[in-house]
């Protein structure tokens, strides 16, 4: 079930940047930019530019040094604080819990929220994601894209509104990344989730609807397939 | 070479060391240090203060002393074999003024009284001691200052001792031959020899102390002229131990094998710890070995690394032994007189080496699992985590080596060490049932309890380390203050109901006939009586017992002056046979005896074993032929040897009883014409007995809260360094869920539950155990019925939990401060 599609991160003139003991880091200036729901999302960039930085300050967790960073859900504008609770993540380590079987790492977020029929979900997720016959598995048990595939089906198990990938496939191989890129893209489109990745591969990023690129302290955009410019100083 | 290795574990030394493992790690060892140094060198100074008592205080060369003079041909041997000798007596008595009372030992010496050193006397309280060479004159008597004061006396006043008046004409302050002043705290009265036959007390538990001057060579000529012409008298000399060194030995053995607790509770932290240094060791040797050095040099900046930390800990822990030793000295300075703080740096080495070698033993996993280390665990992202049976074997070393350097009894070692093992196997159990169950009875439900508990039941075995810490921390806590409260309530009733509140711990026959007219007089009930006459032990087998048994014990230290030898036909009410059989009435072999189980066990007696006694003049060899035990609940007087009635027409020796009777409180105040007529009657009222004990039970009060302090700080260490063992699982635990859109507050919560089931459970395990012990041990100790005071144990039970809570809650901040950020940069 699809969930409705009309909510929208907003980043207005945000810049990023860190005092560390001689001088001063800055990542980038006076960014301005848009995430809707339903949409696809890639940035690229050399280590260090700052890719998970704006990962972190898309997703609310970290807060700019400058500008403004809203979210407009059912029509309300909201502080970004509160996309918390709407949002998975997806990490290049994986990072699936491993006391837990396949099947309990992704009924874990439904079981913490209390939910009921947490564990019949779960199962579904993993048939979804093609794991339906190794549920009882530990991670240790899983090659690392199938362990990627569980964590992706644990991030989207509780639907949220968006998915924050960083380097997804940094950790796989060029078959298991391409099994893993299908999977997330498809996974996402399907439910109507916003997805927000980074990456090093090409690969990947040809398939999001827009890229965006660190590059030299520059941030730009190579495609966008919506409006809204990102404005670089 | 080495000097770059030297200087590169010095680097890392100090870049590590303010890791919270490090830290932990420091704390335990300090823990320990300190304990077992200061334990050392107290016992040292008890040790140098005994042998210095002995040379000062013997006030001769050599003291010979028996409870019956020496024939005119004895004394007249003893005198051709040294420089010279006097005789003094001594008895101890009750001195009665005005209806007050207080027992005293009275001293009668002659006018050749000191042999050696000085006496020192004041003519009135308050002023100075002056040194002085007469005795006191006929009629008149010299007490001490507490004396004085308990009886309420002046100078000049008349004290009537057996129908005969002494003057107090001074004050006494000291006699240099009081051998036994650390130990003997008993007032003292000082009187002239001639004035002794007037009061009556004849040969009854009089004391003949010879005080005898003698070089070397005459001294062990006496010796052995003792030992074949008076086998049954005790010789003290300056050349020999101190009565007291067995007694205090043994003391420092109980406390060391009591440590064992704290070294278990050290074992588990430490095993903690070394989940988390065997990675970074290993890491670390792995990347020397992945750049070319040798596997060698990883494993010796490990120990440098180590020999560092110890040394850096080095000041403070001298610093705080030599704090803690100069308050246990000044504590003990109320009992042993002149006890002095000394401050010895070489005192410390022995101790110090020994603690080292103890943290060596249980470092050796880690550098064992460092011999396993390669390049490959950085390839592949994975550690060794080395062998558990190493490190438990490790662990067991220790304790084994802990409990067999302190232990001397092995009855006592074998229930200390049964009542913590069972304990543990206790917790184990109850951890692993509840969190198996918890886990089995949530699985199918959703929400943060059934996570939690999940959570743990993966990880038993660290939950289970932190439950036994806390749960044993708590348990010890729990009974021994239970333990100590409830005693000091029960025994003044308990006492009371079988034993009346009069004791008479040793009457003649005539002050026994007396006694029972008084009782009779006053309507007091007499309760229990039971006969006895002294023994002392010389020979086991026809071996010399010093040659026999050579471990201090407490039977031993008790074996060593007269026993008590009770006669009977039938088993006593309250004696229980457990070994052999006991005699029929009309049997003609009169040469056989019972003996108590634990004299047995300590002096390793077996059945059919001789003991050669010496029984007023005479020697006399028995054959064991039962063995037996208290039994509680039909009177408290009982007896260590006991022999058959037929017996006596064999002995030549004074008869004494054992009595005790349930007076009126008005007949108290008419006791002291009993002490006026017989002043050596030793007789106490239940109420100086109880003051007694609980003087007692404040002393061990003390010394259990002082180790109380030990055992929490080190379940403090436990919960730190088992949190910290977790540390890294943690962090990324909670920032997996905070992944999920959940909040902070909800890793807070789970983690609450965590520390709230672990409290639990261990508190729970806590008070069960405080239970059963208390169950079993008070029957079979105490024949009390064991009451618990169940909101006692609910208080204590919320306060481990809110403490426990609290402490783990503080513990896992840091892991509670992850971030999502942590999951993206690996
Ligand atoms: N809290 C911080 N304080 C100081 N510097 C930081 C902080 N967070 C990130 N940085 C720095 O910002 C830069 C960008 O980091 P990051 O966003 O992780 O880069 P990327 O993901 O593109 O490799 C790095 O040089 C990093 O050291
Ligand atoms: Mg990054």
């Amino acid at each position: 079930m699809p969930l409705s599609t009309n909510s929208q991160i907003e980043l207005t003139n945000v810049s990023q940047s860190f005092e560390t003991q001689q001088h001063q880091v800055v990542l980038f200036q006076d960014l301005n930019l848009s995430i809707q729901q339903g949409q696809s999302y890639a940035i690229m960039g050399p280590s260090g530019s700052g890719k998970s930085s704006l990962l972190m300050l898309a997703s609310g967790l970290e807060k700019p040094t400058q500008g403004k960073a809203t979210y407009l859900t059912n029509e309300q504008v909201q502080p970004l604080e509160a996309l918390r609770k709407d949002i998975g993540f997806i990490f290049q380590q994986f990072h699936l819990l491993p006391e837990l079987d396949a099947l309990n790492n992704v009924a874990l977020p439904l079981k913490l929220r209390g939910q009921k029929g947490a564990e019949q979900k779960a199962r579904q997720w993993l048939e979804k994601v093609g794991l339906g016959h190794r549920l009882t598995h530990k991670p240790k048990q899983l090659s690392g894209g199938e362990q990627q595939r569980v964590a992706i089906a644990r991030a989207l198990v509780f639907e949220p509104r968006f998915i924050f990938a960083d380097e997804p496939t940094g950790n796989l191989d060029a078959v298991s990344a391409k099994e893993v890129t299908e999977i997330l893209f498809s996974c996402c489109k399907e439910h109507g989730a916003g997805l927000v990745l980074v990456t090093h591969s090409e690969a990947l990023a040809e398939q999001a609807e827009s890229l965006l690129m660190f590059k030299d302290g520059q941030c730009s955009w190579i495609r966008q397939s919506n409006q809204e410019p990102c404005h670089v100083q | 070479m080495f000097s770059n290795t030297l200087r590169l574990a010095w680097q890392l030394h100090h870049q590590e060391k303010g890791s919270v493992y490090n830290r932990s790690l420091r704390w335990i060892q300090s823990i320990l240090m300190v304990f077992i140094v200061t334990l050392s060198l107290t016992s040292e100074s008890v040790q140098d203060y005994l042998n210095n008592n002995l040379q000062n205080l013997l006030g001769a060369d050599l003291v010979l002393s028996q409870s019956h003079p020496l024939s005119q041909a004895q004394w007249a041997e003893l005198k051709g074999l040294s420089k010279n000798a006097i005789n003094t007596q001594q008895i101890t008595a009750t001195l009665t003024h005005n209806g007050q009372w207080q027992r005293a030992t009275l001293k009668a010496v002659g006018e050749d009284y000191p042999l050696q050193g000085e006496m020192k006397t004041s003519s009135a309280l308050g002023e100075e001691a002056v040194s002085t060479a007469v005795v006191p004159a006929e009629g008149e008597i010299w007490l001490d200052p507490r004396l004085l004061s308990s009886l309420s006396v002046d100078m000049g006043d008349t004290l009537m001792i057996a129908q005969q008046a002494f003057i107090v004409s001074r004050v006494l302050h000291h006699e240099p031959d009081r051998l036994m002043e650390g130990h003997n705290v008993d007032m003292r009265a000082l009187i002239n020899r001639n004035d002794l036959p007037g009061l009556n007390v004849a040969d009854d538990n009089m004391h003949y102390r010879y005080l005898v001057l003698a070089s070397k060579s005459q001294t062990h000529a006496i010796i052995n002229w003792q030992k074949t012409h008076l086998p049954a008298a005790r010789i003290h000399h300056k050349q020999g131990a101190h009565p007291l060194a067995l007694f205090w030995k043994r003391t420092e053995n109980f406390i060391g094998l009591a440590s064992v607790v704290l070294f278990f509770m050290a074992a588990i932290a430490i095993q903690q710890i070394a989940q988390v240094k065997m990675k970074k060791e290993q890491f670390f040797t792995a990347v020397c070995l992945s750049l070319g050095a040798s596997r060698a040099s990883g494993v010796q900046i490990a120990l440098i690394k180590w020999v560092l930390s110890i040394l850096s800990m080095l000041p403070a822990v001298v610093f705080f032994c030599t704090l803690c030793h100069w308050l246990i000295v000044q504590w003990l300075a109320s009992n042993l007189i002149q006890l002095e703080w000394q401050f010895s740096l070489s005192r410390f080495i022995e101790p110090l080496l020994a603690s080292m070698l103890i943290f060596a033993v249980f470092q050796a996993p880690v550098w064992m699992a460092l011999k396993q280390s390669s390049v490959r665990q950085l390839v592949y992202n994975s550690h060794n985590k080395g062998s558990a049976l190493v490190s438990i074997g490790c662990a067991l070393l220790v304790l084994v080596g802990v409990a067999a350097t302190y232990s001397d009894n092995g009855l006592l070692t074998v229930m200390v060490l049964g009542a913590m093992l069972s304990c543990v196997a206790l917790m184990l159990l109850s951890s692993w049932v509840s969190l198996t169950l918890g886990e089995k009875l949530t699985s199918r439900h959703s929400g943060l309890v059934p996570f939690a508990l999940f959570m743990m039941k993966q990880r038993l075995l660290t939950k289970t380390t932190q439950i036994l810490g806390v749960g044993l921390c708590a348990f010890l806590l729990l009974f021994t203050l239970m333990l100590l409260r409830d005693i000091g309530n029960t025994m003044q009733g308990y006492k009371r109901q079988h034993d009346g509140n009069l004791m008479v711990s040793q009457a003649s026959e005539a002050q026994m006939r007396d006694v029972i007219l008084w009782a009779d007089e006053h309507g007091a009930e007499l309760r229990q009586s039971k006969p006895f006459m002294h023994a002392k032990l010389i020979a086991v087998n026809q071996q010399r017992l010093e040659d026999f048994a050579d471990k201090p014990s407490g039977s031993l230290a008790t074996l060593q002056s007269a026993i008590r030898l009770h006669w009977t036909d039938v088993v006593p009410h309250n004696n229980r046979v457990v070994e052999g059989t006991w005699w029929q009435p009309s049997e003609p072999d009169w040469q056989q005896i019972s003996v108590e189980e634990e004299v047995m066990s300590d002096l390793g007696l077996q059945l059919g074993d001789r003991l050669t006694f010496y029984i007023g003049e005479q020697s006399v060899e028995f054959t064991i032929a039962a063995s037996h035990v208290y039994t509680p609940g039909a009177g408290s007087i009982t007896f260590w040897i006991q022999m058959p009635p037929s017996a006596l027409s064999h002995l030549q020796a004074p008869r004494y009883y054992m009595a005790s009777l349930e007076l009126a409180p008005s007949a108290f105040t008419r006791l002291s014409d009993l002490w006026q007529a017989h002043p050596s009657l030793r007789m106490v009222p239940m109420k100086e007995m109880i003051a007694r004990f609980d003087n007692l039970l404040a002393m061990v009060t003390r010394v259990v809260s002082g180790f109380a302090l030990l055992i929490i700080s080190l379940a403090g260490i436990v919960i730190v360094s088992s949190v910290h063992a977790l540390e890294a699982n943690e962090r990324k635990k909670n920032s997996v869920i905070m992944s999920f859109g959940l909040s902070r507050g909800t890793c807070l919560r789970v983690n609450g539950i965590e520390w709230l089931t672990t409290a639990l459970i261990a508190a729970a395990g806590a008070i069960m155990g405080t239970w059963v012990a208390g169950l079993l041990i008070y029957q079979s100790q105490f024949s009390m019925n064991y009451q618990p005071d169940v909101p006692w144990l609910l208080t204590t039970l919320a306060i481990i939990v809110l403490v426990v809570m609290a402490l783990g809650l503080i513990a896992s901040r840091t892991s509670l401060n992850s971030s999502i950020r942590d999951l993206m940069q690996e």
